[in-house]
């Protein structure tokens, strides 16, 4: 009791201390007298914008206790109601912001870690929470709201007047809460306790390494969603091993099928994947988009989700100087101009969205930047939904707030204008109480005037601006207005004048009686008063917006990607008629000359001489011509977005190259025009079991789905050696287990053991009878142990990164142990040592031709190795691991020929046939083979001779590269260039500077040792030297 | 007896690789007798292609070209019908010798510590005895340029010989040159770089104000000693002398072409004898860099556009725009294990249009030029030097290029080296 009285007095100290307003909690105690002052409130005269697209004219708002409680079109203010005239302006639902950090504590700033820390694995375990510190999804956040005036000025003068509001820190942010703006205690203003889930990909202030990559944080997210299945089953069982534990933030998440969530992603491509992921645990989403999305609409589309968009364009590149041309990229240039127009296009295609001040520079440059998305095409209509109905549905208050109509609350904006084009927001409304930004009425002094004064005439002219300026003139004498100044309703100013026979200095004010007619007060220099009367005759207030209203329109291409040299649409499948070319088939048929091949529907048809043409078919003359198959690297880093090692822990097989294919990667386009067709992209060889592998085609243009090779079976990328055990990561990274070759065995074989455990306890659960299993824990799905044990069931297939001959000999020995066979040692440059033993565990050998000497693990890397594991039976591969080299495995592979004599065919057969079998898709591709897809180079010389160029590439009979084509790009993108460095040159600064967006990050050329924490920003070592490591 | 010499010749070349699987590569001795290499095609450089021509040299010296030259008395006579002769490869910008093992510390000594370090030179530190150095010399390489590594003002480069038993020893020239690094002049767009572009801007200003400042200092330093006015010695300025008596080379390492401009301009101010390394940009200021008659050794036959927006082989067809802009241009492959590949990327300029003669010129009597030993090596010249590889096809393609015999002023070269040793070795395993 006395603790009671004591928090109480507490309370009163608090509240006295406040601003702030409790008068419509119920629960809270009144202390000296009551505010009973009166709420009724009507206001008449407006044009009122009940919803978008709907209005009414000179009607009346009727507005009490915070509600509204009747919107009468007749005008008419009900006995009793305090009236106010909003005569000549528009009233507005309040606007409201679906994503915001508003009343609840602000992130820690992420700090990335210092090389000379020591990394962290572990968070801190309280109050049940999960394991890793970027999921906080046991946080309501309405739990720690409360008002903050200050920060909710910059939201009310925008017209906001509730918000969705989460700390916007982590993966999993807690669950959102939506509040009124209104400076009240969070009582009265919590419109919706529990609203969204809050979440995004990056882990935000968490200092964990884990995760550390893209796919990591997408894997997190996977596998918790997951738990919280489990979870919502298991609790209150036993596990294997125990009660199942208590988990707050899984608890929590038990209800987000039905709750959704609101997901930040960084562009287009990302919320793909978002969708994708979240898609498949039923999660209902709204992104927090990019302006990005314009590039992929059609996809985006087909996500069929909601948007949240943040209007903060990008400056515009540096163009000014005579070389910054030489910094800037075409693709940035053409963001800049499009990026406004999202929005537009997003209306265009049928999405709906919603507008937040989110990641704005300044506030003030929220409604510039919606006028801007409207002169780039968006209906006033679709941007009044995007900060009404759309955004009170995201936040789950559709039924109180986003219109005016009776019953719900009294939020709404008044304006004068149009506020789409130019008008001005005068006041707003939250829960029936006006914040007065501007006065409705203010008089007008800017125009020419008729002046009587003292029954003679004059002419006034009159400036407003910062100070009201002018000039007086009566007959032939003009003279300046000086001291002058005005209030919202009166001018007054002293000038020099001659009226009425006294000459001298004048004192005048004006007041506007009506729209064009003013009265005022004249004393003269002799002290008497005279009346004024004044007519404005016209008006000088500049209509200043109606040059910029033209509609805007576009000097670049938008195109897939919409980079440089970028598709404009994706190639069309032909069929072909091959003539008279040199056909390296890669097969057993060898090498064939002065022979055709038809291509049919995809793929190859006939391959003979002098074949006749179908009808219908295109001809292509290669007469002097080489015609290959694709090439395949088996071992490739490109088209990988935000981290190639989710380097963190020593096994991560959970994550998926998969679910960060980049299709906007220009080294896409490159390896076409060297003639690859295919490439397998691994994960990194940080950790000695990395994560699940992706086969594409590199069709340029498409989706980073549409790239996927499905027939490809699952992989998965191990490794072995100096990366694994950290022995170039300094002196920091020493404490993660393993360290040496010996703890490499042991840790993997201790992830197969814990795999077969698994595997026997779900077999166990599901042979347990109904009401068993009504007391037992199912197995919690564990994504890690599930890849582990595809491996050991042969339907996923190992790609082992390895070097040095015990190492091979080891995983070789310990994979027979646990009965699968390893697929390919991928680098494998010791292989040569050990190829006996390869050849007769079953497994192909991967190498690059000729690197050695980078690091002391390859110092007995030899080029000839690829010959001596070819020799001794093992199936053998030239891979790039490169950019770089995936360009040119053509004369790679001719290394082979140079260094040890291997023949030209089975050089070719290395980066064609030989991955195909490795990726086990030999059926499909990888030789020039009737039945097989259509991927094929065309070269002008001998394609493994120094000489050789790839003139076309085309991947299913669809051409993806063309030297041709190419050349007309290049002229075509350096003019597109120009153009739009001119526009920048031309633009206005408005324009120019943008709202603090920014570009998509270039990608790094990532190798397989790239340590790189794209959370923290931070790498564990300097990868980026001459040579690089891999 | 020509038959019998060959068959005689060739079998000590093969007993001498066999013997030396157990120990490292022995230098070749100096040459004791005349060679004559008869009825091979010869890649003169300066005086085309002779095909089925003799070429004798004696005391390591180029002593007659020509068809059917008669053989001196105790010559040795190598048959190289069909075999093609070119002038040893020079190897400009590579750090062979300073490194043996990327990732180990302890093997690394290309790159001293502080910005400006003039006094350091290449071959002080060249390990004549790296494992590296017989893999390059298997791919035609006699000659190498040891550069230092760095910041701003690197160190002196010396071109070694790919053989010898010690630095001295495989000296060619010695300190030819001081190489600056050019300071940074665009903005680093990569995801890594923090800096705003504001604060890049300053500190590429700041690089840009310390060398020349350091240059300022070099040249006072200079002027003082020439009037015998010096408080004491600096071995920074010391080595810098030579730049200001015409005596040394300067080459910057620049790759930008806002890089290559200042630089140029920079050197014209100074009158120095400047060599643009990496010039990666050239093919933007061709008629510039022709017009001033600048050397450029490019060096990325082989590179990824520099550029997200450039052509996908603008790389690759850079050397053919030099050429046809008259640019007097050379080629390297900087690095130092990777060098071995520099005939091969000498080739893909081929492929993206260089004539092939200006190819092999531009990695045989160009480096030459710019190294300064234009009079010993780089052409297949009577009077010259015998530093000779012989190839069993075309040296510039990974399909012919089969080097049989090399030759640094006439001595012998030995070509195997450890790739070879453990290709053998484990041929023979089980």
């Amino acid at each position: 009791m006395k603790a009671s009285i004591h928090l109480s007095k507490v309370t009163l100290a608090l509240l006295a201390a406040l601003p702030i307003v409790a008068a419509a909690s119920q629960t809270t105690p009144i202390r000296g007298l009551q505010d009973n002052s009166s709420t009724f409130v009507a206001i008449q005269n407006a044009t009122i914008v009940t919803e978008p697209g709907k209005q009414l004219e000179n009607a009346t708002l009727v507005v009490r206790n915070g509600k509204i409680i009747s919107v009468n079109s007749n005008n008419r203010a009900p006995d009793g109601a305090r009236v106010i005239d909003a005569t000549g302006h528009t009233i507005y639902p309040g606007f409201i912001d679906a994503y915001s950090n508003y009343g609840v504590p602000k992130p820690e700033q992420a700090e990335r870690r210092s090389r000379n820390v020591p990394p962290i694995y572990n968070n801190k375990r309280e109050g049940g929470n999960a394991a890793n510190d970027a999921i906080h999804a046991q946080q309501d956040w309405f739990q720690s709201f409360a008002n903050d005036s200050k920060a909710a000025t910059p939201y009310i003068e925008q017209g906001f007047t509730a918000v969705q509001s989460a700390r916007l820190d982590g993966i999993f942010q807690g669950q959102a809460v939506t509040v009124s703006l209104a400076d009240k205690i969070a009582n009265d203003v919590i419109y919706r306790a529990e609203a969204k889930h809050f979440g995004s990909f990056d882990k935000g202030s968490s200092k964990q390494q884990y995760p550390s990559s893209l796919m990591g944080s997408i894997a997190l997210v996977r596998q918790t969603l997951a738990d919280a299945n489990w979870y919502e089953s298991a609790y209150g069982k036993d596990a294997h091993n125990g009660p199942v534990e208590f988990n707050a933030a899984l608890a929590e998440l038990t209800g987000i099928e039905q709750e959704g969530m609101v997901f930040r992603v960084e562009d287009d491509k990302t919320l793909l994947r978002a969708h994708d992921l979240l898609s498949q645990f039923q999660v209902p989403v709204t992104y927090v988009g990019s302006n990005y999305e314009y590039a992929r609409i059609d996809a985006i589309k087909a996500a069929n989700s909601k948007i949240i968009l943040p209007l903060n364009f990008p400056s515009a590149p540096a163009v000014d100087g005579v070389d910054d041309d030489l910094d800037v990229e075409l693709a940035d240039l053409r963001h800049w101009e499009r990026a406004p127009g999202n929005a537009a296009a997003l209306a265009q295609a049928g999405i709906d969205f919603s507008f937040t001040m989110n990641q704005l520079e300044k506030s003030g440059e929220f409604w510039p930047n919606v006028r801007k998305a409207v002169k780039h095409g968006l209906s006033k209509d679709v941007a009044l939904a995007a900060l009404t109905t759309v955004p009170a549905e995201i936040a789950g208050i559709a039924d109180k707030a986003g219109k005016i109509a009776t019953g719900y609350m009294a939020d709404f904006v008044i304006a004068e204008g149009d506020l789409f084009t130019n008008g001005e927001i005068k006041s707003v409304w939250l829960q029936g109480e006006e914040v007065s930004l501007k006065p409705l009425t203010k008089a007008v002094f800017a125009g020419d005037f008729d002046v009587q004064i003292a029954n003679e005439s004059a002419r006034l002219t009159l400036k407003d601006g910062k100070n009201v300026s002018g000039e007086l003139t009566v007959g032939e004498q003009s003279n300046k207005l000086r001291n002058a100044s005005r209030t919202d309703e009166a001018l007054q100013f002293v000038v020099d004048a001659d009226f009425a026979g006294v000459n001298g200095a004048w004192r005048m004010r004006l007041n506007q009686i009506a729209d064009t007619s003013y009265r005022g007060t004249a004393v003269a220099p002799d002290g008497r008063s005279l009346d004024i009367t004044a007519t404005r005759t016209n008006s000088t207030e500049a209509e200043q917006d109606a040059a910029d209203s033209d509609a805007v329109t576009y000097v670049s291409q938008l195109t897939f990607p919409n980079v440089a040299y970028g598709q404009t649409a994706l190639p069309e499948r032909v069929n072909l008629h091959i003539k008279n070319a040199t056909v390296w088939t890669a097969d057993e048929a060898g090498v064939l000359e002065n022979t055709d091949i038809l291509v049919r529907d995809g793929n190859f048809y006939r391959i003979g001489e002098d074949l006749s043409t179908p009808r219908g078919y295109t001809v292509i003359d290669a007469t002097g011509m080489h015609v290959t198959p694709g090439i395949i690297d088996e071992h490739s880093h490109i088209a990988i977005d935000r981290g190639v090692n989710e380097g963190s822990e020593a096994l991560t097989s959970e994550v998926r190259i998969g679910d960060v294919v980049n299709p906007d990667d220009i080294h896409i386009y490159r390896s076409l025009a060297g003639g690859t067709t295919m490439a397998q992209l691994l994960h990194g060889s940080a950790n000695p079991v990395g994560g699940q592998a992706q086969v594409i085609k590199l069709r340029w243009g498409a989706t980073g789905d549409q790239m996927k090779l499905d027939a490809a079976p699952p992989s998965i990328k191990f490794a072995l050696g100096e990366n694994v055990k950290q022995s170039n990561w300094g002196t920091t990274f020493t404490t993660r287990y393993p360290q040496t070759r010996m703890g490499v065995e042991t840790v993997i074989r201790d992830g197969f053991t814990a795999a077969l455990e698994y595997a026997e306890r779900k077999a166990a659960y599901d042979k347990l009878s109904r009401s068993e299993k009504a007391k037992t824990a199912p197995p919690r799905t564990d994504y890690r142990l599930d890849a582990l044990l595809e491996i050991l069931n042969s339907e996923r297939f190992v790609h082992a990164h390895s070097y040095v001959q015990s190492e091979i000999l080891m995983l070789i020995r310990l994979a027979e142990e646990f009965g699968f066979t390893l697929t390919t040692f991928t680098h494998i440059l010791e292989g040569y040592k050990v190829a006996t033993e390869m050849a007769k565990h079953g497994a192909g050998g991967s190498t690059f031709a000729d690197w050695w000497a980078y690091k002391f693990e390859v110092y007995d890397a030899i080029p000839q190795n690829a010959c001596l594991m070819h020799e001794k039976g093992v199936l053998t591969s030239i891979n790039s691991d490169s950019n770089d080299l995936q360009r040119r495995l053509n004369t790679e592979a001719a290394k082979a020929v140079r260094y040890c004599g291997v023949s030209e065919h089975e050089a070719l057969q290395m980066v064609t046939l030989n991955p195909a079998k490795q990726l086990k898709v030999d059926e499909y591709v990888g030789s020039i083979k009737e039945g097989k897809h259509a991927d094929f180079v065309l070269w002008n010389a001998h394609p493994l001779s120094a000489y050789a160029q790839p003139q076309q590439t085309w991947i299913n009979a669809r051409k993806y590269f063309d030297r041709e084509r190419d050349a007309e790009l290049r002229v075509a993108l350096v003019e597109e260039k120009q153009q739009l460095i001119q526009k920048v040159l031309g633009s206005s600064a408005s324009d120019r500077n943008g709202s603090g967006g920014s570009y998509k990050q270039p990608q790094p050329t990532w190798h397989c040792d790239s340590e790189h924490d794209v959370w923290m920003d931070a790498f564990a070592l300097d990868t980026h030297n001459h040579g690089g490591q891999h | 007896m020509k038959n019998l010499m060959k068959a005689v010749f060739a079998a000590s070349v093969i007993g001498a690789s066999v013997a030396a699987t157990a120990h490292d590569m022995v230098p070749g001795e100096p040459q004791q007798q005349p060679i004559l290499l008869q009825g091979g095609t010869l890649y003169t450089i300066t005086n085309g292609i002779q095909e089925d021509t003799d070429l004798l040299f004696a005391e390591g010296k180029i002593t007659a070209i020509g068809r059917d030259l008669a053989a001196p008395e105790n010559a040795q006579v190598i048959d190289v019908t069909g075999k093609h002769i070119y002038p040893g490869l020079i190897a400009l910008d590579t750090t062979l010798g300073l490194v043996e093992i990327g990732a180990v510390r302890a093997t690394d000594d290309q790159d001293e510590v502080g910005n400006i370090t003039p006094e350091v030179s290449g071959h002080t530190a060249y390990n004549p005895d790296s494992e590296v150095i017989p893999t390059i010399r298997y791919n035609g390489i006699t000659h190498a340029q040891i550069v230092p590594q760095g910041n701003l003002i690197m160190g002196r480069s010396s071109l070694l010989q790919t053989d010898g038993w010690t630095y001295e020893d495989a000296g060619e020239a010695l300190n030819v040159g001081v190489h600056v690094s050019w300071p940074r002049t665009g903005l680093n767009t990569a995801w890594w770089e923090r800096r705003s572009p504001e604060e890049q801007r300053k500190a590429n200003a700041e690089a840009l104000a310390e060398l020349k400042q350091a240059f300022i200092d070099a040249r006072a330093y200079y002027d003082a000693k020439q009037a015998g006015e010096l408080n004491g010695t600096d071995l920074r300025w010391e080595a810098m002398t030579g730049l200001f008596d015409g005596s040394s080379t300067l080459f910057v390492h620049a790759n930008d072409k806002r890089q290559m401009e200042q630089a140029i301009d920079f050197s014209q101010e100074h009158g120095f004898e400047l060599v643009l390394m990496g010039a990666r940009d050239a093919w933007r200021m061709t008629e510039q860099l022709a017009a001033a008659e600048v050397p450029v050794v490019y060096g990325a036959m082989y590179g990824l556009p520099s550029r997200h927006d450039e052509a996908y082989d603008q790389a690759y067809a850079t050397p053919a725009a030099l050429a046809a802009a008259g640019v007097n241009f050379a080629l390297s492959y900087p690095g130092y294990w990777d060098i071995r590949n520099l005939a091969f990327a000498a080739g893909n300029s081929v492929a993206y249009g260089l004539d092939h003669a200006t190819a092999l010129e531009a990695i045989t009597l160009k480096p030459a030029q710019v190294m300064g030993v234009a009079d010993k090596v780089g052409s297949l010249e009577v009077g010259k030097q015998a530093s000779l590889v012989v190839s069993e096809g075309d040296i510039l393609n990974h399909l012919e290029q089969d080097i049989q015999w090399m030759f640094i002023d006439g001595s012998l070269v030995d070509l195997n080296n450890r790739h070879m040793q453990l290709y053998k070795k484990y041929q023979q395993k089980p």
